[in-house]
């Protein structure tokens, strides 16, 4: 016997698509709640396929992404033995060589998502089941969302407080912040990426959805915003 | 077509090709687009535009400066509508206000002559006995209000958005342009935002008949309009000043939080009204009221005008009348002398009459009451009139331009300390805190080479504030004359010379006050209510500060000013309410509870199945079925809510020791314990279990509402202490599971390889096993009394662990449970709640909770408070308590209390009807002398009946806690 | 909104922090006397004036001490808790 695993926005849609059907509101929305479900990694998660959304305002789940987390005094040194690049200052990231990144969040907590090719945190993961001293595994769980489009910055501007456009993007920043209530981390770049608490995933999902639809955007199939 | 309507204007804001219909008082009104209400009114002739808000005076047009609240109107479910302000629609039926039936006409004018009755401060003594209350509140009721609100108007939220900027720029008439366009220029991003609709302000009304003003005016426009480094949001009102730059910048649309990094006042002054008898009447306006009618407009203010002046404002103004073909019949300046300058040559010329060193004393009312028929002057002897020698000047309009006031507003709530300019008369910034700048008029600057200037000056100093220019010297010139008036208030025996026009307050209301003893401007404001009405004083407090400098013989300065607040302007509720974000929790098993028909609630942010809903049946007999299935069969509850950390290191146990009441270094692997945490008095915050996973690894669970404070305490308290260990928080990133009942163990036996005996897994022991394939944590646990397996798993397993338990157990009629069942299971052991059996001030002692606390370890939180508690008798304890068996009344509820000799002797704090016992059991504090058990007491409901209950050992249910130690000897039979 | 700079994270709206008490150093609790330790632990300095306070920016979790004066509601520095010489 397999257990199967969920990607923690998956409800969302369903929800959406049934409550939809039920009341028969919002036509022009209605495109964008129809999803499909797929299986990326043994997690099953679910795409709207409105291909025409993603250049005004795309959103897409990722959570399907493997990932690991890791923090301490002694995670850094850890991660550098495993061959892995280290940010040099807190709160930056690096593109990992395989695909994926790894994102320092502070001084001592670091973030590694793995594209879809890659592969690392899982093997991190078993890796670090005897972890040496004043290094401490953490299960993330994340909802994962990637924004793309060149409404981002409108999307925004209604839902958190930082000011994203004075970043300077080459230094690579990470961010922990809040977004209409909810702490997240979020990458910015030519696509916004965003990690949350999963059990804040459906709210944080419709929230942005909401907004993402009266802009005239919609939910996406990840391929249209990712090069991955 | 309009009557008062002049021929096109140069920069007029209307657009003459498009009509707009609308009604006002049930009346159709022509105007143009672009025209606001009242020029449209105006333009066709209507005079009376509304009623005060006391004696229900006719108004008209007063400062048509943004805050005429005499003209406030509704337009169906839309209240508060500035007249002065709103662009006309053709979807408009607006009436006014504050009027019994037509305004014209309204029934409740009768209140003027009754005024000797209603003085200042009339409802404080009317009030005097609680007799005539009722009486006043209908009267009051029916007479007051400023407008009908309609409960069935629809709930309207417009999302707020943030906004950054390096300098805001307040106010965009030409010291706030310049400013903008200074700073721009030394490199910084701009935003620069005026409230009225064209940005340009006085530079383009006050031209004394001259255009030349106005086009230089537009060209500063257009260069602001056209730099590439300024944002002009016109129609936009900044609403407040919070603290570090932080702008509520209101618009038409929405609302945006505008952070700066430097803010520059441009917000200018307002015009300030002269006090002479019947100073109300339509028709009476201040000068720039005229000049923005004529100029924004193409409106005729009146055909025959007296202007009232004391400034060289007054003369322009008057200037400006007689280029649109307005007769001035006189200029009337209560200054001794006025200077002479091009304005005053241009009415010489054309033969206006000047009097020097006059005032006007009253205004006459035409026959209709709906205007001025005339000006009655009086020359000043010393500044005060000399009625022997009035002189009657007929007239159908008075401009008054007598002074200014600060629009200070913003500055004062950004603390800026102000000073009174003796010489300009207003009060002008003194001491301004780091990042705020001010300019133009508001900054006593009124020339308007000067304001220009002044302007640039602002701007390049926020621009060297935040580093992007030196510091170059410009020189402003101060004004030659005085712009304001030190006292334009005159006296009359018959009053109705109004101070403030929304309040309906008269010169002797404010000589009654001081002479009841408010006399500080506090109390003055508070008892006259002067300032309080919807413009909130902006044509009102000077005069006032004025008039009580002068009864208390202080300078103005000694009298001070009240507090500005927030908000500048009226802001919409639609804009203030945003989108209300309310972050909503879920765990992964929630459209699981959905498809099974649960009832949520909300515990803090997290959606909670209270019951699961059954058909036919209600709430307390789902609840009672989900009980009788978890002690007779087999149960199944998401408990994912609950808090979970982790910590390793080789500290972990010391800081489990330090931090929780219990022993814990000496756990065994693989074993749990129950934790109890205080704070530094010995009080109980939390409680959770604690299982060892191995020599330095612990995981451990919280309450649902604790998980995040006990989080961030934790983290604290090592941050402190620097022990070797780290603290993971897994609350939202696993999912629980409770399994529990007789078959608990054969339902789980199914799904997994792990030896489930009772000596492989005993009592409160931790196992790491596979379940339904997926690594897996399960502790043996007792909450509610039964065979019980509490299962975390990550939680994007949870739905495979659910549907696999649900499938497992479905030939034992596996039962999901909620909270609400939960809560009667774990109250049937007589098991507490931190936070509903315990209060911010119990301690261990009194919650029967002393075998948790090792006081003889080193050191924990709470340990030295425990101490000194500990020599004292405890007040009160916590007791079981049962109902008699076949209780039929309404039974008693949480927090009822004991009642004992007619003293409180306690209270309730769980109380539920228990199905398995047949019988209501609770939870109470009780008094030392009556917590033996058997002993009776008596509770106190609501409506003050007594219920007598009797004191009880816990556990109610299954005292030897054999259920959830052993497996049952005796089995039902289960029905397949 | 009032501003709080985060040694780590910059500076930020005031809505993303919790407030931890006043910094108290507490001392050895077994070596004071029962009303000392009740003062320790029940009274407060309400004087204005600037204080050492906790506070914690919960969306990374990280605890640093803010000395802020409590009149003017103004902070003068922020740093992590043993890092105030290196400010």
């Amino acid at each position: 016997m397999t257990g199967f695993r969920v990607s923690p926005i998956c409800d969302a849609m369903r929800l959406a698509q049934r409550a939809t059907s039920e009341k028969m509101a919002k036509p022009s929305s209605e495109e964008s709640l129809i999803a499909t479900e797929r299986e990326i990694n043994q997690m099953r998660f679910a795409q709207g396929n409105s291909s025409g959304h993603s250049t005004t305002l795309g959103i897409t789940d990722l959570s399907f992404l493997t990932r690991f987390g890791v923090k301490g005094a002694a995670a850094a040194a850890w991660l550098h033995a495993q061959n892995l690049p280290i940010p040099d200052a807190p709160n930056r990231w690096l593109p990992l060589r395989g695909g994926g990144l790894i994102a320092r969040l502070g001084f001592n907590e670091f973030l590694i998502e793995d594209s879809i090719n890659s592969s690392i945190a899982p093997q991190l993961i078993e890796l670090s089941q005897h972890p040496p001293a004043k290094v401490y595994p953490v299960l993330r769980q994340d909802a994962a969302i990637a924004l793309g489009g060149s409404l981002i910055l409108d999307l925004l501007a209604q839902t958190c407080s930082l000011h994203f456009r004075a970043l300077n993007l080459s230094e690579c920043p990470v961010v922990l912040t809040t977004m209409v209530g909810v702490n997240v981390t979020i990458i910015p770049g030519e696509i916004y990426r965003i990690w949350c608490d999963g059990t804040y995933g459906v709210y944080l999902w419709q929230t942005l959805l909401n907004i993402i639809e009266e802009m005239q955007g919609g939910a996406v199939e990840f391929e249209q915003l990712l090069p991955l | 077509m309009n009557e008062m309507r002049l021929l096109p204007i140069p920069g007029e804001w209307i657009d003459r090709r498009q009509l707009i219909d609308f009604t006002f008082e049930g009346r159709r009104v022509t105007g143009y687009a672009g025209d606001t209400i009242s020029s449209a009114l105006w333009a066709s002739g209507y005079r009376i535009l509304g009623r005060s808000f006391k004696y229900h005076r006719p108004r008209g047009i007063l400062s048509f400066a943004n805050h005429d609240t005499n003209t406030l109107m509704q337009n169906g479910q839309m209240l508060n509508v500035r007249a002065d302000v709103l662009s006309i629609r053709s979807d408009m039926a607006l009436t006014a206000i504050n009027s019994m039936g037509d305004v014209r006409s309204d029934r409740a004018h009768v209140l003027d002559f009754f005024s000797a009755f209603l003085p200042v401060g009339f409802y404080y003594k009317a009030f005097h006995t609680k007799k005539l209350f009722p009486f006043w509140e209908k009267v009051i009721r029916r007479m007051t209000g400023l407008g009908t609100v309609d409960p069935s108007t629809p709930h309207i939220r417009t999302a707020k958005r943030y906004d950054f900027c390096d300098v805001l720029v307040i106010g965009a008439g030409i010291s706030g342009l310049s400013a903008a366009l200074s700073a721009a220029q030394a490199g910084v991003d701009v935003v620069i935002v005026d409230e009225n609709l064209h940005p340009g302000g006085s530079g383009q009304y006050q031209l004394g008949g001259e255009m030349a003003q106005a086009q230089h005016t537009a060209n500063l426009v257009k260069s602001v309009q056209q730099h590439p480094r300024i944002r002009l949001y016109t129609e936009t009102e900044a609403a407040g000043y919070y603290d570090d730059h932080w702008v509520p910048l209101v618009g038409r649309n929405y609302l945006s939080k505008m952070r700066a990094e430097s803010v520059i006042v441009a917000t200018g002054v307002y015009e300030q009204p002269a006090v002479f008898r019947n100073n109300d009447l339509p028709g009476v306006m201040l000068a720039s009221a005229a000049q923005r009618l004529i100029y924004r407009y193409g409106v005729k203010p009146m055909n025959r005008a007296v202007v009232l002046t004391a400034n060289s404002d007054g003369y322009r103004a008057a200037v400006d009348l007689i280029a649109q073909g307005i007769t001035v019949v006189a200029v009337v300046d209560l200054r001794e002398s006025y200077v002479e300058d091009q304005w005053t040559k241009k009415l010489c010329d054309r033969g206006v009459k000047i009097f020097p060193n006059h005032c006007i004393y009253e205004a006459s009312s035409n026959p209709a009451n709906d205007g001025v028929s005339a000006a009655i002057v009086c020359s000043l002897n010393s500044g005060n009139p000399e009625t022997g020698f009035a002189q009657l000047i007929s007239c159908d309009g008075i401009l008054m331009s007598v002074g200014w006031a600060a629009a200070a507003n913003l500055l004062y709530q950004a603390k800026t300390k102000m000073r009174f300019d003796d010489h300009v008369q207003q009060f002008v910034p003194h001491i301004l805190p780091p990042g705020i700048f001010a300019c133009g008029r508001v900054n006593g600057i009124f020339h308007i080479e000067q304001k220009r200037c002044d302007g640039q000056r602002a701007g390049l100093e926020a621009a060297a504030y935040l580093g992007k220019s030196d510091l170059t010297k410009i020189a402003v010139l101060p004004e030659a004359e005085s712009p304001s008036h030190p006292f334009p208030i005159v006296a009359h025996p018959k009053g109705k010379n109004f101070v403030d026009f929304d309040e309906d307050l008269q010169l002797k209301d404010f000589y009654n006050a001081a002479q009841e003893g408010f006399d500080n401007i506090e109390l003055l404001k508070r008892y006259t209510t002067v300032g309080m009405g919807a413009s909130q004083g902006k044509h009102s407090n000077m005069n006032a500060l004025r008039i009580l400098a002068r009864i208390t013989n202080k300078t103005p300065e000694q009298v001070g000013t009240t507090t500005a607040r927030p908000f500048f302007h009226p802001v919409p509720m639609s804009h203030l309410a945003g989108r209300g974000f309310t972050p909503e929790r879920r765990t992964p098993l929630h459209s699981r509870h959905e498809a099974l028909g649960a009832e949520f609630m909300l515990a803090g942010a997290w959606r909670r199945p209270e019951y699961y809903r059954q058909r036919g049946k209600n709430r307390e007999d789902c609840i009672r079925l989900e009980v009788e299935a978890v002690r007779n069969g087999v149960g199944i509850i998401d408990v994912g809510t609950l808090g979970k950390l982790e910590i390793r290191g080789a500290d972990a146990a010391e800081f489990l020791e330090r931090v929780y009441t219990g022993r814990y270094t000496s756990m065994k692997i693989g074993t749990t314990r129950y934790a109890l945490m205080l704070d530094e008095t010995g009080v109980i915050v939390d409680d959770g279990v604690i299982a060892r996973l191995s020599a330095e690894h612990f995981y451990f669970t919280t309450t649902t509402s604790g998980a995040a404070t006990v989080y961030w305490e934790l983290s604290r308290l090592n941050t402190m202490w620097r022990l070797d260990c780290g603290i993971v928080n897994l609350t939202g990133a696993r999912s629980s599971i409770n399994l529990v009942g007789s078959h608990a163990r054969t339902v789980l036996a199914k799904l997994t390889d792990f030896e489930l005996s009772e000596a492989a897994f005993p009592y409160l022991a931790v196992r790491e096993m596979r379940i339904a394939g997926m690594p897996a944590i399960a502790m043996r646990v007792g909450f509610v009394g039964e065979w019980g397996y509490e299962i975390h798993v990550a939680a994007d397993s949870a739905l495979a662990l659910w549907d696999a338990l649900m499938n497992a157990g479905a030939d034992y009629n596996i039962r999901p449970f909620g909270v609400e069942a939960q809560r009667v299971l774990r109250l049937e052991k007589g098991h507490l709640i931190v936070g509903q059996d315990t209060d911010g001030l119990t301690t261990p002692m009194e919650a029967n909770l002393g075998w948790a606390v090792k006081l003889d370890k080193p050191f924990f939180v709470g340990q030295r408070s425990l101490q000194i508690i500990a020599k004292r008798t405890p007040k009160h304890t916590l007791v079981g308590f049962v109902l008699e068996k076949n209780f039929k009344g309404t039974p008693p509820q949480e927090c009822h209390l004991i009642i004992d000799n007619n003293e409180i002797a306690g209270r309730v704090t769980s109380i539920a009807f228990s199905p398995t016992l047949q019988c209501y059991i609770g939870l109470a504090y009780i008094k030392p002398g009556l917590s033996e058990v058997g002993n009776s007491f008596s509770i106190r409901t609501t409506d003050g009946t007594s219920v007598m209950a009797t004191v009880s050992k816990t556990p109610f249910y299954d005292p030897d806690n054999a259920r959830q130690k052993k497996i049952a000897t005796v089995r039902r039979e289960v029905v397949v | 909104m009032k501003l709080i700079t985060c040694p780590i994270n910059g500076t930020r709206p005031v809505s993303e922090f919790v407030y931890g008490g006043e910094l108290r150093l507490i001392s050895d609790p077994q070596a004071l006397d029962d009303q000392t330790w009740a003062e320790q632990v029940f009274y407060r300095n309400g004087a204005p004036g600037i204080k050492k306070e906790w506070w914690c920016h919960v969306p990374s979790n990280t605890w640093f001490i803010a000395e802020r004066n409590t009149a003017t509601d103004e902070t003068l520095n922020t740093y992590l808790y043993g890092e105030e010489d290196s400010r």
